[in-house]
């Protein structure tokens, strides 16, 4: 475990002269030769600490997470045998169904009422791409209306093996090159690296979200890593393009924006003036943007001179447009670009929902959590607006002054977790999904300096069960009480983290008072969680409150999360010195 | 020395982990077959057990695994009660699958036990070799595929047998290690192929002294006989008083069945099978006599009775001689040199001989070889190249177990990952040998594994995408035939180690 071992192996090309000044040096702490494994993950990966190649064990994690996707997958996804809607299941295959299908004009048109295609455009080429190879295999899978609500049990095999390749060629590269850069910019050994890759990628909120209830999130969180990745390597031009494929594909990548903007910027300003690399990263983003459009505006534009119309419905008159209706105004609806331009805001129409609530279901987010004290119904829906607008902006600004201030690579994944928690804690519109997002930097963290030592790694491993148990409710509406307990306890097992353990916060580091102090309030809420399983199991809800325990479980997810948003902030004002680091406190008292 | 990492129980638990998120998974009959078991264990009294046949999976296991059964049900008969009950044929409720699957991973902690045992039995030197070889038994793919998946109960099965050959280790437990192994036949008979280096090396350690074999230690006899009476008496006994033995045995042993089980398993039969295949085409030219019957059948190889049409057909007493016969050879050397390894060695030729020769093996079968030794294997590099191919070629001939598409990345990939990490982990661990080794078999071994690649690559894909459904018999030919040279070839290699060291 000394760090002091030389590096494994020599770069390739002479590291560029970089603007590091503002990164700190790498304090390289002398840790003791540790000599027994202090969590199980370790004890894994002892055999290959000494002699076996990166070449070695990279494969065999990547089987090891590969195995244990495919088995999760096994079990019912989100709206299996649940007419008459089903679920996000259904919801992709759709998209797959209507793109494979459709002219590309009719795609963001059709049909909305049964799963309208309300994602950016990546996401709508990703399901073309599948529908098509899918309708190669089985033309039934994706048989345009005929094949709603299919159940074929091959189907659901082709549907998770995409989810599974689309995740390996994304996400698993971007993570694999994000730990390494991390790791070496800390000066953690490759050793702890790869234990760390384990960990981000057993995580078993993603797992259970994607691979088992079913959606596509680690494409999206896989370009927003290999933007981060990107940005620690200083390609800024590839950080943006990455973060707009992010974007294109998931609006949800916006909580990132902010962070990703901030650094961006920062670099540009704070670490010297650099009108170029501004100017290039603007050019750059713009263009990203013009070429995710761009075959979305090419088809509409074959369709209209192929006569066909978005929607067929109409015979050909113009429909009124949904938002930003001043633009017809400006522009005449007989002109040959007005299709795009219908397209393009039908599509920011669709992916943007202002309509719809304040939270979605249930959600362990403030306004959720406050809605069981307060009614928010009784409130204009403007003033909430307001409100959440105000309170977001409120909480994500000072971690991003900060980085502008102050862009550290080593702060990357510390504001990009803050402003995540923050628009995940107040923003409009949020799904209980959405928590996959803080929780992807954060996760991130166990790459970094110190990361599998005890204090990043409970509080990490804090707000991963946490958020895995505030998922439950979603679980086991499908009937996945027994994945989400196999997954979750094995990975709290593998990192040593309550019920298995609770030694991971009185670990090396910290004064006494701290140690304790954070044992006490995560326990506390590792015992609540607990609890909380018990009842929900045993205890039916009286009759007049039948949410009792989803409620129960959304205030308890969102303190604890506030907790995580407030850690989150503490540690980057730490890493940027805004605030004495303890290490430092410490090392003069050495 | 420190104790090494992972240790047995971690790997176990991160396994169980896993085996529950199989429970989903592809379950063959034999889960049908356990479960009806469940049901006439529970409700029938015990002189009806060996005579229900309602369902046609009848018990065909000895008595003890019955009990088994019978104590299971107690706890199934809480957790689902339709579970239980004979006319519901083919029940699977998800309170059954959970059931029935977690009773598999509770009671595979008995081969844990076991090797934990094995593992504390090794000497310090060879502590680290041993735990590697314990972890491989405890993630072995054939039990995943077999007990997990496909469903039966072998890892508890086999922890018996292990803990059987470790007590066997120290001069102090070899009456343990007899009874219990007499225990072990009472709960599936199919152990009995081991039974002869049991006899060899019981009679030689136990019953005559170390120092002269016509000194017979009359106690030792007198105590072995006794317990193995109890145990027999204990498991028989209740039939024998019903009368019922003549139709007990005519359940556990079944010579209605063919030479090759459903699909080839990759012993002599196949390669004889195979053989006949080929000289079909140049019989005519040979002048060889045809048997037209046997050409006919479209079905063949894929049924149970295989017919041959060139050469001249199998008795199943030709397959009993020859089993013997090959199981005879290692034993003389066990019963001049009783040693712990060569008594090890003996059970895995015997194993060994059982697969290639025996009537109607099933590829299952091969556990019984590389399970007993996978605990001498990390002895030499000798011993490592015979073993090898071994395991390459054991585990890969359980592909054909599970032909659902939902399950073929889990046996692909786990198996490769298995082969991998061991093969890399023995490579590292295996002394090397105080004997010279044959060259030959070192790059044969190499060779053969790296053939594995392209087969399953075209066995699992590019057959079905260049026939489609056409010719389906032919990945599970080429699989069993690679499979076979594997395990004649490692039988061979292991053979000679065995006699030369």
């Amino acid at each position: 475990m000394s760090s002091s071992s030389p590096a494994p192996h020599k770069p390739r090309r002479k590291p560029k002269k970089s603007d590091n000044d503002i990164d700190k040096p790498v304090r390289v702490r002398s840790e003791a030769l540790v000599r027994t494994p202090s969590f199980p993950l370790a004890a894994f990966l002892w055999p290959a600490r000494t002699s076996l190649s990166q070449w070695e064990v990279l494969p065999l994690v990547l089987m090891v997470v590969g195995l244990f996707r495919w088995a999760a997958g096994l079990w019912g996804y989100s709206g299996f045998q649940r007419p008459p809607l089903f679920g996000d299941y259904e919801a992709q295959r759709h998209w797959m169904e209507i793109t494979a299908h459709l002219p590309i004009s009719q795609w963001y048109f059709h049909d909305l009422e049964w799963w309208g295609l309300d994602y950016p455009p990546l996401t709508a080429y990703h399901s073309w791409a599948l529908g098509k190879i899918g309708s190669l295999i089985n033309p039934e899978w994706f048989a345009l209306v005929s094949s709603r609500g299919s159940h074929d049990p091959t189907l659901k095999i082709f549907m998770r093996a995409t989810v599974i390749i689309s995740e390996f060629l994304i996400f698993v590269p971007a993570t694999t090159v994000f730990v390494r850069r991390f790791s070496r910019l800390n000066g953690v050994n490759t050793w702890t690296s790869n234990l760390a890759l384990v960990a981000i990628l057993m995580q078993p909120a993603t797992i259970l979200i994607d691979h088992v209830h079913f959606q596509y999130n680690t494409v999206m969180l896989g370009f927003v890593v290999a933007s981060m990745s990107s940005m620690l390597a200083e390609r800024y031009m590839w950080a943006a393009v990455f973060f707009v494929a992010a974007l294109g594909f998931k609006q949800m990548a916006l909580y990132y924006a902010f962070s990703v903007f901030s650094y961006l910027l920062g670099r540009c300003i704070t670490t010297g003036i650099n009108p170029s690399r501004l100017f290039g990263i603007a050019l750059v983003t713009i263009i990203s943007f013009g070429v995710l459009v761009l075959p979305l505006a090419l088809g509409v534009l074959y369709d209209k001179h192929r006569g066909i119309d978005a929607m067929p419905e109409l015979k050909g008159s113009a429909a009124p447009l949904p938002i930003f209706s001043f633009i017809t105004n400006y522009i005449d609806t007989q002109h040959f670009y007005y299709p795009i331009v219908e397209q393009l805001v039908q599509m920011v129409h669709r992916v943007f929902p202002f309509s719809r609530g304040l939270f979605e279901d249930k959600v362990a987010n403030f306004w959720c959590a406050l809605n069981t004290v307060i009614k928010l119904r009784n409130f204009p829906v403007e003033l909430l607006q307001k409100a959440a607008l105000g309170m977001t902006l409120l909480s994500i600004i000072p971690p991003n002054i900060i980085l502008f201030l102050r862009p550290r690579k080593s702060a990357l994944p510390l504001a990009f977790a803050a402003t995540a928690w923050g628009f995940f804690l107040f923003s409009w519109q949020v799904h209980e999904k959405s928590v996959l997002l803080p929780l992807m930097p954060m996760t991130l963290l166990l790459a970094g300096k110190q990361g599998m030592s005890g204090e990043v790694r409970a509080w990490v491993g804090f707000a991963n069960l946490l958020g895995a148990w505030t998922l439950f409710p979603l679980l086991h509406r499908v009937d996945l009480r027994v994945p989400y307990t196999a997954l979750t306890l094995l990975w709290a097992y593998l990192l040593g983290l309550p019920p298995t353990s609770w030694s991971a916060p009185f670990q090396e580091g910290q004064s006494a008072l701290v140690q304790w102090g954070t044992a006490l309030l995560q326990s506390t809420f590792y015992v609540t969680m607990a609890a909380w399983h018990v009842l929900e199991a045993s205890v039916i809800p009286p009759p007049g409150k039948p949410d009792l325990w989803v409620v129960a479980n959304v205030g308890v997810g969102a303190a604890g999360f506030s907790i995580c948003y407030l850690w989150c902030f503490w540690r980057l004002l730490r890493e940027t010195d805004f605030l004495p680091s303890g290490g430092k406190v410490k090392a003069k008292t050495q | 020395m420190a104790e090494s990492y992972p240790t047995l129980t971690q790997c176990a638990l991160v396994a169980a982990a896993f085996k529950v998120l199989l429970f989903p998974a592809y379950k063959s009959t034999d889960f049908e077959v356990h479960r009806n078991w469940l049901a006439i264990t529970n409700s029938l009294p015990l002189s009806q057990w060996y005579y229900e046949n309602t369902s046609e999976w009848t018990l065909d296991y000895p008595p003890f695994f019955a009990y088994f059964e019978w104590l299971l049900a107690h706890l199934a008969r809480l957790v689902d009660p339709a579970m239980v009950r004979i006319i519901n044929l083919n029940y699977d409720s998800w309170e059954t699958v959970y059931f029935q699957r977690f009773s598999v991973i509770i009671t595979e902690l008995l081969l844990v036990y076991a090797l934990q045992m094995f593992i504390d039995s090794s000497s310090l030197p060879t502590r680290r070799a041993a735990q590697a070889a314990a972890l491989s038994v405890i993630l072995s793919p054939g039990l995943l595929i077999i007990d997990h998946i496909h469903f039966q109960y072998n890892g508890a099965m086999y922890g018996i047998l292990v803990a059987s050959l470790v007590l066997a280790r120290c001069k102090s437990t070899l009456l343990q290690s007899g009874l219990l192994f007499g225990a072990l036949l009472c709960f599936k008979h199919i152990y009995s192929y081991l039974g002869p280096a049991y006899f060899v090396f019981l009679l030689r350690t136990y019953c005559l002294s170390s120092k002269s074999i016509f000194r017979i230690k009359f106690l030792n006899c007198v105590k072995l006989g006794l317990g193995l009476g109890g145990i027999f008496a204990a498991a028989f006994g209740p039939f024998a008083l019903m009368g019922q033995i003549p139709q007990v045995l005519s359940r556990l042993f079944p010579f209605s069945r063919g030479l090759c089980h459903a699909y080839w398993a990759p012993n002599v039969w196949a390669l004889y099978s195979l053989a006949d295949r080929v000289l079909i085409y140049f019989a005519p030219k040979l002048g060889l006599p045809l048997n037209a019957e046997a050409l006919n059948s479209v079905t063949r190889g894929l049924v149970g009775d295989t017919a041959f049409a060139v050469l001249p057909e199998i008795s199943p007493r030709t397959c009993l001689v020859l089993t013997l016969l090959s199981q005879a050879l290692p034993l003389i050397k066990l019963f001049r040199r009783p040693t712990w390894e060569n008594f090890i060695g003996a059970v895995t030729l015997c194993g060994y001989s059982s697969f290639l020769f025996s009537w109607h093996v099933h590829e299952k079968a091969i556990l019984l070889v590389i399970i007993p030794f996978s605990l001498i294997a990390l002895t030499d590099r000798r011993h490592l190249s015979a073993f090898r191919p071994l395991i390459v070629a054991g585990y890969v001939s359980l592909f054909p177990l599970l032909f659902t598409p939902a399950e073929f990345p889990i046996k692909t990939i786990y198996t490769v990952f298995w082969l991998v990490l061991f093969l890399i982990a023995f490579d590292r661990l295996a002394p090397a040998s105080n004997k010279p080794r044959v060259f030959l078999l070192d790059r044969f071994s190499t060779l053969y594994i790296a053939i594995s690649i392209p087969l399953i690559a075209y066995t699992s894909l590019f057959h079905q995408i260049i026939f489609g459904k056409r010719l389906e018999f032919l990945p599970l030919m080429f699989t069993s035939s690679y499979a076979a040279i594997g395990v004649v070839g490692s039988w061979v290699g292991y053979m000679v180690v065995y006699y030369t060291s």
